[in-house]
């Protein structure tokens, strides 16, 4: 049963990263500074309870805050240039957060325990569920409320007017802009709320493995936040949630006995999808599919 | 330790020699970037794979140092090829982000491959044989045989790319291709051979760096991989978008500039502010050093 409980705690972290890839795409926008946001929400939230002993809610809204201003700063230089420029520069941005994690030594004894991050040693003793009694059930509900959480204010964007404006720069943004929208801060809102989800991930996922380290946080582990959202296909947020559960779910934990074979699957999987299915697997065609179904049970019924 | 300005001096003189692995690597991203204005992030992978298959064949049939030479660099533009066609060739172009991320999986699959082939473990890669051993004086600063092996050798393979894209027919019809695609079909150019050729010099070219990157290291490994594409794409950005000249200037400063910030603040943070030097030339110079002022993504 731990198991289980264990791959739902994974799904539950990479689903809140392909979302938070998911806001950017929208604007048609490829970043892979995601993985920096989400070790800035480790860090921040896992520093909080250990070395500030706080709970664990305050822990983890501030750390999903430092992310989504991290994202914000970032946001204005990066979001002047586009497209392949903001791949070479989100990288770099992964990259330097990555490195200064690598070189953060700050520890200091606590109840008689020398705690906090060390270095290249990564940041161990995380244990505020532990600490507090916390069963693993609990630290799932919480995960999936807050997947559900983010899940349904997505959801929401698709039927107000943001969402619409978030498509429109990611389909065209010259007729974007030319209709009135300001489309360099519309794409740094979408960085900022991007930020949050992905530090609110980040702190989730520190305080659940109790030990993150500054190779968790690769460019393989952003182009898996970019992928979900790809390979899932833009047209619904459910899209997203659906690529996690393949891809992490049947491809990495699923195909255990491939051993290191799935990592080789994962960069083939995604050629044979832009190859095929450049649009994403849950597309268009795919939804109007679905929905033409629904209709046709419901006359049914009737 | 008090450095000294000769130790600054040198180790600026040392990085410029290596960077020129990253301006062939540059040089490598702005011909598939000058061909088809996308980004072919696959390549140092291909290149790094390039050079292991060279040194794996001459291994096999125990050839000589030069050969490895002269495969690494054929392996790695029948790769650049293969790139192409899986990445790049049937994707169409208005899905822009498609070939991005195609390539990208390109890249951890190559990765993973090696890694999976090679157990993850660095394999040593033969020296320069009398190269590694020279060092040259010039008043208080010395010169690595190797590395001026490395800089001669990759200032060749620029110039004769150069020479290419102008003075061959080749050339004339990749520019050709590269400025408008429908013209350049009405006048008889295949533009799908022109880009697949253009990989395959590009691979050409990364094979060798691959190569001599590894020569230069001693051990060929695939954790190459990332920082030489993550440089690569930095002397491209730095340099100009497109620009060959720029790529190959801002190659040669960035490893001057890695080099010295290796000397003053150590290998664990050096690349942090190689990585902030991209940033500051992204904020204040987006168009890079020789960029002509574009507005494409």
């Amino acid at each position: 049963m731990e198991y289980y409980f264990g791959i739902l705690q994974t799904l539950g972290f990479h689903v809140l990263l392909g979302y938070s890839a998911y806001i950017l795409l929208l604007t048609g926008q490829l970043s892979l500074a995601q993985v920096g946001f989400f070790a800035i929400g480790a860090y921040a939230s896992g520093i909080l309870t250990v070395l500030f002993e706080w709970h664990i809610f305050p822990a983890l809204f501030i750390g999903a805050i430092a992310a989504g201003c991290m994202a914000f700063m970032v946001g204005f230089p990066a979001l002047r240039i586009k497209g392949l420029m903001l791949v070479i520069a989100t990288i770099a941005f992964s990259e330097i957060v990555r490195l200064i994690f690598f070189n953060l030594r700050w520890r200091f004894e606590i109840n008689g325990l020398e705690v906090g991050p060390d270095g290249a040693q990564g940041f161990r003793e995380i244990r505020y569920f532990a600490a507090n009694g916390w069963e693993i059930y609990e630290i799932v509900w919480l995960i999936w409320t807050m997947v559900a959480v983010a899940t349904i204010l997505l959801w929401w964007l698709d039927q107000i007017k943001a969402g619409a404006i978030l498509r429109a720069i990611g389909s065209d943004e010259l007729a974007a802009e030319s209709s009135g929208i300001n489309v360099t801060s519309v794409k740094i809102v979408a960085m900022a709320c991007g930020g949050v989800i992905a530090g609110l991930s980040g702190g989730l996922y520190a305080h659940s493995t109790t030990y993150v380290d500054h190779n968790t946080f690769t460019v393989l582990l952003a182009t898996f936040a970019v992928s979900y959202p790809l390979v899932g296909g833009l047209k619904s947020v459910f899209g997203t949630l659906a690529a996690v559960i393949f891809i992490q779910g049947i491809l990495i934990e699923g195909l255990r006995f491939l051993g290191d074979y799935r990592t080789i699957l994962f960069g083939a999987l995604i050629i044979l999808v832009m190859n095929f299915k450049p649009k994403g697997i849950v597309d268009e065609n795919f939804v109007k599919g679905i929905s033409e179904y629904l209709r046709l049970n419901k006359k049914l019924i009737k | 330790m008090v450095i000294t300005s000769v130790d600054v001096i040198q180790s600026i003189i040392d990085g410029i020699l290596y960077g020129s692995i990253y301006a062939l690597i540059g040089v490598g991203f702005t011909l598939i970037f000058g061909a088809m204005q996308k980004l072919n992030m696959a390549y140092a992978a291909s290149s790094i794979a390039g050079a292991y298959c060279g040194l794996g064949i001459s291994a096999v049939l125990s050839l000589n140092l030069l050969v490895t030479f002269f495969l690494g660099p054929l392996v790695g533009g029948l790769i650049g090829i293969l790139v192409y066609l899986v990445c790049f060739r049937f994707i169409p172009s208005r899905e822009h982000l498609g070939s991005l991320m195609a390539s990208i999986g390109a890249l951890f699959l190559i990765d993973e491959i090696i890694v999976h082939e090679t157990d993850g473990s660095p394999l040593n890669f033969p020296e320069l044989g009398i190269f590694s051993e020279a060092y040259f004086l010039v008043g208080e600063f010395g010169f690595r045989g190797d590395l001026i092996f490395v800089l001669i050798v990759s200032l060749l393979a620029m110039t004769s790319i150069i020479l290419m894209l102008y003075r061959t027919k080749y050339g004339l019809a990749a520019r050709a291709v590269s400025q408008q695609m429908n013209a350049a079909i009405l006048c008889g150019i295949n533009p799908h051979k022109v880009n697949a050729s253009t990989f395959f010099l590009a691979g050409v070219l990364g094979g060798l760096a691959g190569c001599l990157a590894a020569a230069a290291v001693g051990v060929i490994s695939p954790l190459l991989i990332l920082p030489l594409t993550i440089k690569g794409l930095i002397a491209t950005v730095i340099g100009g978008l497109g620009s060959i000249k720029g790529a190959i200037i801002a190659g040669l400063l960035l490893g001057g500039f890695e080099s010295l910030f290796l000397l003053v603040r150590g290998v664990n943070e050096r690349d942090i502010y190689v990585f902030l030097l991209l940033f500051l030339f992204l904020v204040f110079k987006p168009n890079g050093m020789f960029g002509s002022i574009i507005d494409r993504d």
